[in-house]
């Protein structure tokens, strides 16, 4: 047997998680018995974590490798119309030991975190778990479009299954329809963009030169299709409520990949983007705003896992802008790294609110004493986060500045400048009310997680430390360059981000700036509670959506209907009356006789 | 020598026939032969299709017996690719048909033998090549559905409140029998329509023969192909719930019991469909091309305003029902696009939304035979006690908004990328619009009666499904994802044939 080529390590690293999916699935007493189900989907992914370290490892090698394998999938008119199969190069083996790297840490971090599920519920969720691996993975590693569009859709269903992991709860099973609605309005765009690519080109090829506007409306609808995935303004409304999953979904979903996913496929498609200049423009604009707008929301969220969302938001608004100002070195190096931190701060408000079984910060405080290693790896999260200097997120949110300043962006690049002192601000905040300061009620009884769940905080925390430093070996994969220098950009922002921490510091660590200083804050926080947007969508959704379809509904019972039912009545009606002819009387058919034979005659004779 | 295509029209018939020399007392034996009829039309079918000659294309396996050759009436008998597919189709949802209607208790001899009969009215459709046998076996197709739904239909309708709730009470709107003579009387004026195109037809082409080659083939005169299409086209559409002659579909599927809902939304739609493309599209293609941009609006309005209606229900088999109207309009919007993408989305979506309607429909009737309500907002929860029907409720509303890996989204990606091709390229916006309210009401659905909390203490010890049930549940599950992941199994025999019909419905036409 001849050594496995890079193309088999890719069907074995695509391949595992569906197998274990199905396993899953269709052996009920697998599923049932839980544990065992948990360890077969964890072997799939580990077996996928593997194969894409053993990828990226031959890719390091020979950075401008692209294997392509295809076969044949829907036929039109005699020949090939869509293809499936694998693209193995440098942007999609990266993306692929992402997502397979945080996937599998999140797998056994679930292990001790949802212990508490029956059983069945237990091997339910990693069922799905292994669904997203196989589903993700379709999607970094499409050699097209229409894959990645499989791949794109089917993460969106398992967001779905997972957001609604906890069906029972009214809260989580309206959170995951709305997630999917959300998305799936968004992704009306994507399919848009896939017909009229195919209508152009004839194909659904990653690479293609478009003459004139069609590359900005193509451009336009799968940005519209990202705008939704990747939580930006406007339709960034599901992400708050999709944390009504389980953590550590929020974790590998809702923070890591898929979330992710729109500025991988911005990545991919980067040849089309880069001739629609006015595509990248908004892309500039509406990231940056995100940026801002969703850190000022997290900065007054009472719930752990909202503040993480909406830095989230604002953090993809960051990789949104890079690639709106042409850098996809930028956005995809701050993917990479905020996949690692990212994931470290859900998994650690996850080990959290494991303890003190609540999300409310005020329930929290004093864990720092309790639980030692949750707090120290959180706090490594959290300053990558802020972008202090020597963590991952320092190198890689400098880099993005840069690019943004660069292209000349100036209004975007001021707007992601004070996102990043509100980053280092709220997360300053939630470290000091969450592990510092006096312990709450239920914060006293909180003790450390189990080796399960610490090992992956431990993993992921190195890699928030360590991927900084791989910046050239990213570009390489990239076919970009890289080299660390801190310009204008990198001085500011990292300064803002200090005096963000110092500021949290000192209202929340030495509480020497009372809270109520910033009541100048508190029209934001209304904004934010009362989400504007979001009532904005309920009453298109309510009033206006479910009015029509009630009006459609009853036209079409009464009137489409009822025409049809007037016909009927006016055709058992008119048989009635002529029936009255037929009246039986000998006398009546005389007369007709009479009257007819007269008529005829007269017919007859008429000139 | 008889030929495997009349072999296969007979077998369920010829079950149907056995049965009849059956006691009604031997049930268990009236299921079996049931069961055998369906499962030999399922084995044929695959049969046929592995039997077909991919390379050759065309039609093949030809058989013919003089019928009345005066008339030049013959059955001719004949199978091409798209004719594979449906049969395929129709093997499996009579298959799961009859595993899903295995409890039926009242009179269930004669019930299974009007079911066989429709079934084989519907593969003589798919594989007859002679237009006077077509409209017979149309008609076969049609009609035992009065007595099914009149007979072993359910009454119980969500009850009406407001200021018409008078109006539907005088019309028994919502009863079984007002349900069965409306489907009926609707389709028998459709019938009617369609008779008068074809006679026009067989006389303009000189009276000689029904032969669909010989009518297919002559050129008739602009004018009349102008006034023949919109008959061919409204008679065939009003069995294939085209706007606004559906409103047949809610009342009757609703109704109906759950093997018939299976057939007739699972099949006998298509077969109007069908109709529309073979007879209508093919047979008159300047016709066709005149009326091209009104059957696709029309048809975009059947997507959009079916939704609608959908989201609007509360009951669930109107639900379904409206969302058929919705999913059948992708169908003509297929057809109506004349591009090759198109047509052949048109057929495979014929199938996929077969599948996929007959799996809501056996959900549907599990959930109704157990709940004995179909009224949404009192379910809830219901995942706790029946998590297998809930997942392949899941499945079926996945593929029925277009979820990659299942058969829908293939049939709705072809559909929309032969739309865009199409002299009107605007239909493509609606239609992708409405595969997003698919996903508005198929998700509420989905959410109302299966998450949240409950079930209400009344539903606490509803059956997840069993025995037979699995079976119908299971056989088209697997469809739906195997079609979806592997379109190429069908769509291969589809895309066979499709290019040449085209080029020859153009070819006829000048611009």
């Amino acid at each position: 047997m001849s050594a496995p080529t890079p193309f088999h390590w890719g069907l074995i690293a695509l391949l595992f998680p569906l197998v274990a999916a199905a396993l899953i699935g269709l052996v009920a007493p697998l599923r049932r018995a839980g544990m065992p189900a948990a360890l077969v989907s964890i072997a799939a992914a580990l077996t996928s974590l593997l194969a894409s370290a053993v990828l990226l490892a031959g890719q390091i090698d020979d950075p401008s490798r692209a294997v392509v394998e295809v076969v044949g999938w829907l036929p039109v008119a005699g020949s090939t119309m869509a293809e499936v199969g694998l693209r193995l190069d440098g942007i999609s083996l990266s993306m692929l030991l992402i997502v397979t790297v945080v996937a599998t840490c999140v797998q056994v971090f679930s292990l001790g975190y949802m212990a508490d599920e029956p059983p069945s519920a237990f091997g339910r969720y990693y069922g799905f778990h292994s669904l997203f691996i196989f589903s993700m993975n379709l999607l970094v590693l499409a050699p097209n479009l229409l894959q990645a569009f499989a791949g794109w859709e089917l993460v969106g269903l398992t967001s779905y299954l997972l957001i609604g992991f906890y069906y029972r709860k009214p809260s989580a099973a309206k959170a995951a329809v709305k997630a999917f609605w959300v998305t799936k309005f968004g992704d009306m765009g994507l399919l848009l963009a896939l017909v009229f690519l195919f209508a152009q080109t004839g194909a659904f090829s990653w690479d293609v030169t478009l003459s004139g506007g069609w590359a900005v409306v193509i451009t336009a609808l799968v940005f519209f299709a990202v705008v939704g995935k990747s939580a930006q303004f406007p339709l960034h409304v599901w992400l708050p409520n999709a944390m009504e999953g389980p953590t550590p979904v929020s974790a590998l979903l809702h923070a890591a990949t898929m979330v992710a996913a729109g500025v991988f496929l911005v990545v991919r498609l980067d040849p089309l983007f880069v001739q629609a200049p006015e595509t990248q423009m908004a892309m500039a604009w509406i990231g940056a705003f995100t940026a801002l707008f969703a850190a000022v929301i997290a900065v007054v969220q009472k719930d752990i896992k909202r503040v993480l969302a909406y830095s989230t938001c604002s953090q993809l608004g960051y990789m949104i802008c890079a690639l709106g100002a042409g850098s996809v070195m930028a956005a995809y190096f701050h993917l990479t790294t905020h996949a690692f931190f990212k994931a470290l701060l859900f998994l650690g408000a996850g080990s959290v609110i494991h303890a003190v079984h609540s999300n409310n910060l005020a329930d929290m405080g004093g864990l720092w004493r309790k639980m030692r290693l949750t707090a120290v790896t959180f706090i490594i999260g959290a300053l990558a986060l802020a972008g202090v200097p020597g963590l991952a997120g320092f190198f890689s949110k400098d880099l993005v500045l840069e690019a943004v300043h660069e292209r000349g962006l100036w209004l975007p690049w001021l707007a992601l400048l004070a996102a990043a002192f509100l980053t280092a601000f709220y997360m300053g905040r939630v470290v000091f009310l969450a592990f510092f300061g006096t312990p709450s009620k239920a914060a006293e009884h909180a003790h450390e997680s189990g080796p399960t769940m610490a090992l992956p905080l431990v993993v992921l925390a190195v890699g928030s430390v360590g991927a900084g430093y791989f910046g050239s070996s990213f570009a390489e994969l990239y076919g970009a360059s890289y080299s660390f220098h801190m310009g204008l950009s990198g001085i500011v922002a990292t300064s803002l981000g200090l005096a963000g921490l110092g500021l949290a510091w000192l209202v929340y660590g030495r509480r020497s700036l009372p809270e109520s200083s910033f009541a100048f804050l508190a029209p934001i926080g209304k904004l934010a509670e009362s989400a504007l947007l979001d009532r904005m969508y309920t009453f298109m959704f309510r009033r206006v959506l479910l009015v029509l379809a009630g009006l459609i509904g009853w036209l079409d019972r009464y009137v489409v209907d009822g025409l049809i039912n007037v016909i009927g009545w006016a055709a058992i009606e008119g048989g009635r009356r002529l029936r009255r002819v037929q009246t039986g009387n000998v006398q009546d058919y005389t007369y007709a006789v009479v009257v007819g034979t007269i008529l005829f005659v007269i017919w007859g004779l008429w000139p | 020598m008889i030929g495997i295509l009349s072999t296969l029209v007979a077998a369920p018939f010829l079950a149907a026939v056995v049965l009849l020399l059956v006691p009604d007392r031997a049930r268990l034996l009236v299921r079996l032969i049931s069961l055998t009829g369906a499962g030999v039309a399922l084995a044929l079918s695959v049969r046929v299709a592995a039997d077909y000659d991919l390379d050759a294309g065309g039609f093949q396996m030809p058989e013919l017996y003089p019928l009345v050759p005066a008339m030049g009436i013959d059955l001719r008998l004949a199978v091409d690719g798209w004719g594979v597919s449906l049969l395929l189709l129709t093997g499996v949802i009579i298959f799961a048909g009859v595993l899903a209607s295995w409890t039926v208790k009242e009179r269930s001899k004669d019930f299974f033998i009007l079911l066989l009969v429709l079934v084989a009215g519907v593969c003589g459709v798919f594989v007859c090549q002679d237009l006077f046998v077509f409209f017979l076996f149309y008609e076969i197709a049609v009609l035992p559905m009065y007595l099914l739904i009149g007979i072993w239909g359910s009454s119980q309708g969500v009850t009406e409140a407001g200021p018409f709730r008078y109006v539907w009470k005088l019309f028994d709107i919502g009863g079984r029998e007002y349900a069965a003579m409306k489907l009926t009387l609707m389709l028998l004026v459709g019938s009617a329509v369609l008779l008068v195109g074809i006679l026009a037809m067989y006389f303009a082409a000189g009276g000689t023969t029904f032969d669909m080659e010989v009518l297919g083939a002559t050129a008739y005169p602009r004018d009349m192909q102008l006034w023949v299409f919109p008959l061919l086209w409204l008679g065939f559409g009003s069995l294939a719930g085209v706007f606004p002659f559906h409103t047949w579909s809610p009342d009757g599927h609703a109704s109906a019991p759950t093997a018939v809902s299976m057939l007739h939304a699972g099949v006998l739609m298509k077969l109007g469909a069908f109709g529309v493309m073979r007879v209508g599209m093919m047979m008159v293609p300047e016709g066709a091309v005149y009326w091209a941009p009104l059957v696709g609006g029309v048809a975009v309005v059947n997507i959009v305003y079916g939704a609608l209606s959908a989201m609007s229900q509360r009951d669930l088999k109107y639900i379904i029902a409206y969302s058929s109207v919705s999913h059948m309009g992708i169908v003509m919007l297929g057809a109506a696009t004349l591009t090759v993408n198109g047509w052949n989305g048109a057929v495979y979506q014929m199938f996929a939304h077969g599948i996929m309607t007959g799996l809501f429909f056996a959900l549907v009737g599990i959930i109704y035979e157990r709940a004995h309500t179909r009224f949404i907002p009192s379910m809830g929860g219901f995942a706790k006690v029946m998590p297998g029907v809930a997942v392949f409720f899941t499945l079926a509303g996945l593929s029925s908004l277009g979820m990659p890996g299942t058969a829908g989204f293939v049939a709705e990606l072809m559909v929309f990328l032969g739309a865009w091709e199409s002299a009107s390229p605007w239909w493509t916006i609606p239609a992708i619009l409405g595969a997003f309210l698919t996903a508005i009401y198929v998700l509420r659905a989905v959410r109302g009666i299966f998450w949240g909390p409950g079930p209400d203490p009344a539903f606490e010890d509803l059956a997840d499904a069993r025995g037979t049930e699995w079976g119908a549940l299971v056989v088209l599950g697997a469809a739906l994802v195997l079609f979806g992941c592997w379109p190429g199994l069908i769509v291969d025999f589809i895309d066979r044939v499709t290019p040449g019909y085209l080029g020859v419905l153009t070819q006829g036409v000048v611009p």
